[in-house]
């Protein structure tokens, strides 16, 4: 096991939380989210983002809208759903729990 | 030289290399199958389609450029393998038991063997035999005196394999990405 396996990992399960909070201010295109993702250094490959979107999109917490685009194919813009806020408002919460957990662990055990 | 074709991908027209087309096919065709051609794989498939066209538009000077093997491994490069992708491992197999890669034969004049028309060529790949005993066969039956006429019609009847598709049709190869460069 390398620590490049451990860290995608690790990325992967926040990363859900991540498209949420990007959706949670204003609507944002597909390409949009994957820049801020990508400049944050959430996701390595742009792939790993549509089908997170598509999972939540038929779990109900975002729709989309088409726009069309002068420079290119028509864009898909997103939105999040009522469910989604709750279900952000869930992982707020557990995001919270999960770093004070990790972080009192870190203190009593890492020297 | 290449056989460049034109390819419509999410709406937007591109010309692009036999080869770089095919690509790209497989490349969306394994994700299709990592996901069971369900309709949740056919809607990623669409967004990707349309990504890499903005990709791809991003990285050509003008549309009127043709997307070469390069355009396409960048674009690939960029949106991550398959396997990255979330589509479920087990379904990824390659070679045979993939529907992607399912080996078709047909009979073409082969015109990188031929001597004449690449009939007895195209006959040999098709049978898995060697040319050269066909040619013997076809030159015995000059004496015969139909010999002449049936080389003529199957020249006529037969089609020439022109583009990687057909030749790889012709030796009835999979179209993975080694056989492709074998012919292109």
């Amino acid at each position: 096991m390398n620590s490049d396996n451990a860290k995608a990992q690790m990325r992967k399960g926040v990363l859900e939380y991540c498209i949420l909070l990007i959706l949670s201010r204003n609507d944002v295109y597909a390409t949009d989210i994957i820049n801020i993702l990508k400049e944050s250094e959430m996701i390595v490959v742009e792939g790993t983002l549509y089908p997170l979107l598509t999972r939540q999109k038929n779990a109900g917490l975002l729709s989309y809208r088409w726009e069309e685009s002068t420079q290119g194919p028509p864009r898909k813009y997103y939105t999040i759903t009522e469910t989604g806020r709750q279900f952000l408002k869930e992982l707020d919460l557990s995001w919270e729990q999960l770093i004070q957990a990790v972080q009192s662990i870190r203190e009593k055990h890492n020297k | 030289m290449k056989k460049a074709i034109s390819a419509n991908i999410a709406g937007t027209l591109f010309q692009i290399d036999e080869d770089a087309y095919i690509k790209l096919e497989q490349y969306f065709h394994r994700i299709e199958a990592g996901y069971n051609y369900s309709a949740e794989g056919k809607e990623i498939i669409a967004d990707l389609e349309i990504r890499i066209t903005e990709l791809l538009i991003g990285r050509i000077k003008d549309r009127s450029s043709i997307i070469t093997i390069e355009d396409v491994n960048w674009a690939i490069g960029v949106l991550g393998k398959p396997e990255d992708l979330g589509a479920s491992q087990g379904n990824q197999s390659s070679g045979r038991d993939n529907p992607y890669y399912r080996v078709v034969r047909r009979l073409y004049r082969d015109p990188d063997n031929k001597v004449l028309g690449g009939v007895c060529s195209g006959l040999g790949a098709y049978f898995e035999i060697d040319p050269v005993l066909i040619r013997v066969i076809f030159v015995l039956l000059l004496f015969v005196g139909f010999g002449p006429l049936a080389y003529i019609i199957l020249w006529i009847v037969i089609p020439k394999a022109y583009t990687v598709t057909q030749k790889l049709e012709m030796h009835g190869e999979a179209p993975t990405p080694e056989n492709i460069r074998k012919y292109s």
